[in-house]
């Protein structure tokens, strides 16, 4: 088995250079592995929130699920979520890290409120992102997909299901993100903000890029 | 961070290598049997007295043919969290409160599995965190606070929690192409409290099947008859969803259950409120047909009862050509300014004999009375729909052409956001496959017909709350809510919470957005605002705020825009005096009876605007543990900020067996309402002597002179 492995590892290798991503794409090193924050319950359901780490905040709004990536991401960060309407809809909000459910807190009471935080406690909400960067991606519901997401010095790797809502905390020039559906994804639908403005649109799949004008 | 697409590349060439190695095994294996049958999972919760809530955080559940089964048979079927509501994969749990599922089942999830006899039941709970219990005033102990969330530790030190029945019929007997339901009921009894701050709870959980009060579930059995159609059978979008049946709360696009059609007929197994006398409260519902390139068909249900059943036919016409409805929805106020999360509906008619069969539901006074069979939301930029799965399209994707026979040929479709005014159109669908542009719409009654690229109507509440701000280096959040005056239909809430420091200069402002159109008969709409803050509790989330809610009632709402980008802003400013002053007070609760209690009763929590007189209406309980619960208690039970409140029973008209209602039915105020005062807790820390030495502070706040609010108080609530 060990030599199986070493000769898949080795035939990966001679890969490397044909992933058709270099220069601006695939460059920079590793950051470190990301938290998620998912805002799950009765499909649908509408919500807004606020999510902020130690130096930045964004205010959003959506419907359930909703999965929220914050790229460079300065610990400790808190998600509060109020549901946007008054039935008996369930609105839960997770912190996932890797594959374990880190903190779990749920509200069906109406426009109820449900708060987590991750790395410790965050006193104050901070000043909001500027700039103000996000990616939305829309793909079809719960698929998983893997991305990098990049500023011009690091890279982060996001595991995630759509759709997603990635902010991007303090980028060091310009930001760009790759996206892998797999075989038989479907499409990604991509909207590129920037201080609330659509920079850039991208509808393609399975894989998708998008680059920061 | 080339290393990426390394593993990437790894990832694909492994898939196929273990797909292939997992071909060659399959073969010493015994073959794999077809997952023909379905189950579907509830819960029926027995928590512990004097909890506010019991939260037990479920990973799946699973069962076996096998009682003796081990955690690696091959013969374990899962159901797993339902995708979306509870996350997927590997990090998929789902939070249920057992005070909330005492009298009726909380449906867990659906799943195919193989048809026999299953003897194991086996529920998993997170095992890096089982559960939360929030306890009641004065907490876990004397010398620990109430209304805050403690850990729990499972005593038999594992997470998974069994039943079994080894008689001949085991636990369930799904049989091939049939549905059968599993009702678990879970019960947490304390082994011992935390004997340290923010400690966990010691409990037991245990499972049983079938609960020990009658199973509350009802049966809704018939068939979908599918007539020839001249259509395509197709749609321009690519693939087709399946003909299902859907369960709806009536009224809403509220989806309780779906049941597949096949062979023509479904069964859906649905909570059914039971009651002190047969046949039981009941519970209404609406049920949506739709999909397999099939028109839309729906009926509104009479009061299904507990172990009851009730037979609904359908037909509908096949072979139709599917479009799609798509565009965009903004903000009619602020030019290009989409709307994120509105929620779209295309309502028809309940069949006949319903008198109701032949309603333009695109009359905003008829769409009560029409049951929503598709629905969409927007996107970050206002589009929609939202893809659907990749095997499953959007429900506005695989929309069917109107029938004839509706006015103009076209749907209604209700446009809904939270702080704008409902909007109804009529919508056709089209076939084109771009995004912007699928079908057509008309916001003139017909006349014309365009893009759906739609504008919803807003004003604003702007105002100021007067707020002691806290002492330097602590804030919160204050949020702040709109509701339809005298009622608690919340209209709206802010979209960002406000954070105050301790810079702040003793007031906050805010901006609500608000709808604008009266209720009729009423000439304007009047809104009741409450603020609530939503705060930590020594560092971690506290799921009651600790600070004073301050309300303002019969606020005058803005009238409707003039023009686009014409819109309105009525003023709510709170009065400067301590009553409408949001301040540090510390948590408290009560709790008391509802005698005569169904399942239709609860208990509204409101707070007097000491300026006008008027009350509004904060938040509501169920009087849970209801008979036919062993022992019903009957009880309702708040926690909320030390104040005081006034407690108004509110009762849901019970439905008329065999009667379909016209509409949803409204809670009506049962009685007088009477008051209760929630005494302050005594203070900690600081320089004041405290006479709760176990509290640290700061707790939810600090005073400015250091002390904080210490172990709360719980006023016993009177019998309503």
């Amino acid at each position: 088995m060990r030599a199986v492995g070493a000769a898949l590892a080795f035939s990966v290798a001679a890969c490397n250079n044909q992933t058709g991503f270099s220069g601006s794409v695939g460059n920079t090193p590793n950051g470190p592995p990301l938290t998620s924050y998912d805002i799950l319950g009765t499909v649908g359901t509408p919500f807004t929130a606020i999510v902020s780490n130690a130096r930045s905040s964004w205010v959003l709004q959506g419907n359930v699920p909703l999965s929220v990536v914050i790229c460079n991401n300065l610990l400790p960060a808190r998600i509060v979520a109020t549901k946007a309407t008054s039935d008996s809809s369930l609105l839960s909000l997770e912190i996932i890290n890797g594959f374990r459910v880190f903190d779990l807190e749920s509200t069906s009471a109406p426009f109820g409120n449900v708060s987590v935080q991750a790395g410790g406690t965050l006193s104050a909400i901070s000043s909001p992102a500027s700039p103000d960067l996000r990616i939305f991606v829309a793909g079809p519901l719960n698929s998983r997909y893997t991305a990098l997401v990049e500023d011009i010095t690091t890279g982060f790797v996001i595991d995630a299901r759509a759709p997603t809502l990635i902010l991007f905390d303090t980028p060091d020039g310009k930001v760009d993100a790759t996206f892998f559906g797999g075989q038989d994804y479907g499409s990604f639908n991509l909207n590129m903000t920037l201080n609330g403005a659509v920079v850039a649109t991208v509808v393609q799949g399975p894989n998708a890029t998008i680059r920061e004008p | 961070m080339k290393d990426f697409f390394v593993h990437r590349i790894a990832r694909a060439l492994i898939i196929p290598f273990v797909t292939l190695t997992c071909v060659l095994l399959a073969g010493v294996g015994p073959a794999r049997a077809a997952k023909n049958a379905s189950v579907e999972i509830g819960f029926v919760g027995v928590p512990p007295p004097n909890f506010q809530n019991v939260l037990l955080n479920v990973q799946s559940v699973r069962i076996n043919p096998n009682a003796n089964a081990g955690p690696g048979s091959g013969r374990w079927q899962n159901i797993p969290v339902p995708p979306g509501i509870g996350g997927a994969g590997q990090n998929a749990e789902l939070q249920i409160d057992l005070n909330t599922s005492q009298n009726v089942p909380q449906l867990f999830n659906t799943n195919a599995v193989q048809a026999g006899t299953y003897a194991v039941a086996e529920i998993l709970l997170d095992p890096n965190n089982p559960g939360t219990l929030i306890p009641n005033c004065p907490g876990a102990s004397p010398l620990s606070d109430g209304c805050i969330g403690y850990p729990i530790q499972l005593a038999t030190g594992t997470s998974v929690i069994s039943v079994q029945n080894t008689g001949p019929g085991g636990l369930i007997q799904p049989g091939k192409g049939k549905l059968a339901a599993l009702v678990l009921q879970l019960t947490v009894t304390i082994n011992q409290a935390p004997t340290t701050p923010f400690g966990a709870y010691v409990v037991t959980v245990t499972m049983t099947s079938p609960p020990t009060n009658p199973v509350e579930l009802g049966t809704v059995t018939g068939s979908v008859t599918v007539k020839a159609g001249s259509g395509s059978g197709s749609s321009s979008t690519g693939k087709v969803r399946k003909l299902a049946v859907t369960a709806e709360a009536i009224g809403t696009n509220t989806p309780i259950a779906t049941a597949p059609v096949k062979n023509g007929q479904f069964t859906l197994l649905l909570p059914a409120a039971s009651g002190p006398a047969p046949p039981g409260f009941g519970t209404l519902y609406d049920l949506a047909v739709a999909g397999g390139a099939d028109t839309y068909a729906a009926d509104r249900l009479p009061p299904l009862y507990p172990g009851q059943s009730i037979s609904d036919d359908f037909t509908v016409t096949g072979s139709q050509t599917l479009g799609n409805i798509t565009g965009t929805i903004t903000d009619n106020c602020v030019a290009t300014k989409p709307i994120i999360g509105a929620t779209l509906q295309l309502l028809i008619p309940p069949q006949a004999p319903n008198p109701n069969s032949a309603v333009d539901c695109s009359v905003p006074a008829n769409a009560p009375l029409c049951v929503a069979v598709a629905t969409a939301n927007t996107d970050n930029a206002g589009d929609f729909p939202l893809p659907g799965t990749i095997t499953t399209p959007a429900e506005f994707a695989n929309v069917p052409p109107a029938p004839k026979s509706n006015v103009n040929g076209a749907y209604a479709m209700e446009i809904t956001a939270p702080g704008y005014d409902p909007l109804i159109v009529q919508a056709k669908p089209g076939t084109g496959t771009n995004k912007q542009g699928g079908g057509t719409c008309s916001t003139d009654g017909g006349t014309t017909f365009s893009a759906c690229n739609l504008a919803l109507n807003t004003g604003y509440i702007s105002g100021t709350i007067p707020i002691e701000p806290p002492i330097s280096g602590q804030s919160t959040l204050v949020q702040v809510f709109a509701e339809d005056a005298g009622t608690d239909n919340i209209e709206s809430a802010l979209p960002m919470p406000v954070t105050v420091t301790s810079s702040n200069i003793g007031f906050i402002d805010f901006t609500l957005n608000v709808p604008t159109k009266p209720i009729p008969p009423a000439a304007v709409r009047p809104f009741d605002l409450f603020a609530t803050t939503i705060d930590l509790y020594q560092g971690v989330t506290d799921p009651y705020q600790g600070h004073t809610i301050a309300v303002l009632s019969d606020v005058t709402g803005p009238s409707g825009p003039s023009a686009p980008g014409a819109c309105s802003t009525a003023t709510a400013t709170f009065p400067l005096d301590p009553d409408h002053t949001i301040t540090c007070i510390g948590h408290g609760s009560t709790a008391g009876a509802v005698a005569l209690a169904n399942l239709g009763t609860t208990v509204v929590l409101s707070k007097q605007d000491t300026a006008s007189g008027g009350f509004v209406q904060i938040t509501n309980s169920l009087a849970q543990n209801q008979s036919p619960n062993s022992s019903p208690s009957n009880r309702y039970s708040f926690c909320a900020p030390a104040d005081t409140y006034g407690l108004q029973r509110v009762q849901l008209p019970m439905p008329i067996a065999s009667v379909v209602p016209s509409v949803a039915p409204t809670p009506e105020p049962d009685g007088s309402p009477t008051t209760v005062t929630i005494l302050p807790p005594p203070l900690a820390g600081g320089p004041t002597p405290t006479p709760t030495p176990g509290i640290k502070c700061p707790t939810t706040c600090s005073n400015p002179g250091g002390s904080c609010p210490g172990i709360c108080n719980n006023e016993p609530g009177p019998t309503l």
